[in-house]
């Protein structure tokens, strides 16, 4: 997909790209040192971060969305996919088409949605780990669901220009 | 209403992600009965309430850099010298090094890759027959799903709100029966093949012991500490995510630092990807049960079937087409939430159905059309699908009849779990 995008649309990809492989590095290193940390030092001293047990959730969250932001970057994602495949040419990019345009339209959906719950959240003040806004933590869910949106979106409009022209999807 | 629903399951069937075709039927529901739709935010957010959660990524990611290391060849060398001896052993030592491998893999696919490269060839040059082998290392490699800490057991855990650990009891005896079956079935077709075993040799079992003593602890110390008591689930994921980190990147040095981003980076891609479905699935489970879906259903399965014998076959029979169409982990979070209060209504323990819920789904990697098994063998040993399927067909029916006896035989579940 990249290598039709020219300027600065291909260099913001390969930026996104480079901030969600570098998230989920972060956030599954981050999960390992402090899981195991807590286990350490409750074991052997008797102590322990009141807060990590909720950090570890929310970078469970974080770990969820941008690895399914990433899995969607690769088309990815859990599918049955048994009829597509014995489909013809054209009507292959057609049913790609659809099935793209249909998930970007939900996953924009549900980022809307849940950016309205995240900015109830902010409104009300929800806290999190003491007194932390929780909406900072909860952002992410309509981000990672808006990046998905978008990365449908550009897959759609890829396999209908191919419809277009006539062949067959390429993913 | 129903069109909508043909419609999605129709989109589901042309490719579409799962997790949007869930979302999409949650929403479309939700709308119908005046909620409002932010509580998709809500329920998404649920993923960062259930705590057990964590020990999906630190699995997956241990077992992927366990299957980049060396310790596919060293399981392979000590099931070798310990029962290389035996007439039809290597057979046996396949069965047993998957079943311990996937347990620890999670059945993605990846004991296929990287215990069954090393085994096919070995079991050629023993002399057993290419169409033997093939099924043997195609369906060995979802055996094991049953045994802790598997990720299919610890997700129908956080599904059914059932203990992770009564799970891990339940599944010991029905996961040794599938290995036993297989084995005994392996055993049976090779009694003519007289190929020489291999000799028995004190200084070799010492010698791959030896090699892989950094890697045996670690069986050890998951699974008895789980079973023993002294971690929760999630600790114990963690324990063996850091633990494999260090032998396999700075002790043995078998995976190099420049490795390591590409290996999180794919692992986390796979947990996205359920944890994505898990999170929809919250919204819809949710919309289903307030809207009595589940009564509803107890109440038709009711009407067609009477007995719990009658539920059974039921039961079965659609467990093995939702296994040849859906993944492992989008069936549990999707079915389980609807089927256990049914399974429960006819007087099923949740944790018995939960390992006949696995065990049949295990048969779903081996069936035609979409199996797992049957594509990555294929490709990864460059056979016809067909080839595939005719190799794997003894083996597929040996394991039906393991799964018939574990759904009408809850003792052998429940043996561990009397008080």
């Amino acid at each position: 997909m990249a290598e039709q995008q020219s300027g600065i649309i291909a260099r913001l990809d390969r930026l996104g790209r480079l901030v969600e492989n570098s998230m989920l590095v972060l956030l599954l290193t981050s999960m390992i040192l402090l899981a195991s940390s807590q286990i350490i030092l409750r074991n052997f001293f008797d102590s322990g971060f009141v807060w990590a047990d909720e950090v570890l959730r929310i970078l469970l969250l974080w770990t969820a969305m941008f690895g399914a932001v990433a899995a969607s970057r690769q088309n990815r994602q859990i599918a049955i996919d048994v009829l597509s495949r014995f489909l013809p040419g054209r009507w292959n990019s057609l049913a790609m088409t659809l099935v793209q345009f249909f998930t970007a339209g939900v996953s924009g959906l549900i980022a809307w949605h849940s950016y309205r719950f995240v900015n109830d959240s902010r409104i009300y003040e929800d806290l999190l780990m003491g007194d932390w806004p929780a909406w900072i933590f909860q952002s992410v869910i309509p981000l990672g669901f808006a990046l998905i949106a978008y990365r449908y979106l550009v897959f759609g409009l890829a396999s209908a220009s191919r419809v277009i022209r006539g062949k067959r999807a390429i993913a | 209403m129903i069109i909508v629903s043909l419609l999605l399951v129709l989109l589901a069937l042309l490719g579409a992600p799962l997790f949007a075709v869930i979302a999409a039927s949650a929403m479309w529901g939700f709308a119908n009965t005046d909620v409002d739709l932010s509580v998709m935010g809500i329920e998404i957010f649920g993923l960062a309430e259930v705590p057990i959660l964590l020990a999906i990524p630190l699995f997956t990611f241990a077992g992927y850099l366990i299957s980049e290391s060396g310790a596919p060849r060293r399981l392979v060398r000590i099931s070798n010298a310990l029962l290389g001896w035996l007439p039809g052993g290597l057979a046996m030592i396949s069965l047993a090094a998957c079943a311990l491998f996937t347990a620890f893999t999670g059945a993605s696919g990846v004991t296929i890759i990287a215990l069954g490269a090393l085994l096919y060839p070995a079991l050629k040059e023993a002399g057993y027959k290419e169409s033997f082998n093939l099924g043997l290392v195609t369906s060995a490699g979802s055996l094991g799903l049953l045994f802790a800490p598997s990720l299919p057991l610890i997700l129908y855990g956080v599904v059914a709100e059932v203990s992770i650990d009564s799970l891990f009891l339940g599944g010991i005896l029905p996961g040794t029966l599938m290995v036993v079956m297989l084995a005994a079935y392996s055993f049976w077709v090779n009694r003519h093949n007289r190929a020489e075993p291999g000799k028995f040799s004190w200084i070799e079992v010492r010698d791959s012991l030896w090699e892989a003593k950094w890697e045996l602890p670690l069986p050890v110390v998951v699974l008895g500490g789980i079973y023993g008591g002294v971690f929760a689930v999630s600790e114990a994921a963690a324990v063996t995510a850091l633990y494999v980190l260090i032998i396999d990147v700075l002790i043995m040095r078998e995976v190099s630092l420049r490795q390591l981003p590409r290996i999180m980076q794919e692992s986390m891609v796979l947990v996205g990807g359920i944890l994505i479905i898990l999170a929809v699935s919250l919204a819809s489970t949710n919309y289903m049960i307030d809207s009595g879906v589940p009564d509803k259903l107890f109440a038709m399965v009711e009407a067609l079937v009477d007995t719990r014998f009658g539920f059974m076959v039921a039961l079965l029979i659609f467990l093995l087409v939702l296994g040849a169409i859906l993944d492992i982990f989008s069936a549990i979070v999707l079915v389980v939430p609807l089927i256990l209060p049914v399974a429960q209504g006819f007087g099923m323990n949740p944790v018995h159905l939960g390992i006949v819920f696995l065990a049949a789904m295990q048969l779903g990697y081996l069936t035609p059309p979409v199996g797992l098994n049957l594509f990555i063998a294929s490709f990864r040993f460059e056979k016809s699908i067909t080839s595939i399927y005719v190799a794997t067909l003894p083996f597929l029916l040996i394991l039906a009849v393991s799964v018939v006896i574990i759904a009408f035989w809850p003792e052998l579940t429940l043996y561990f779990l009397r008080d």
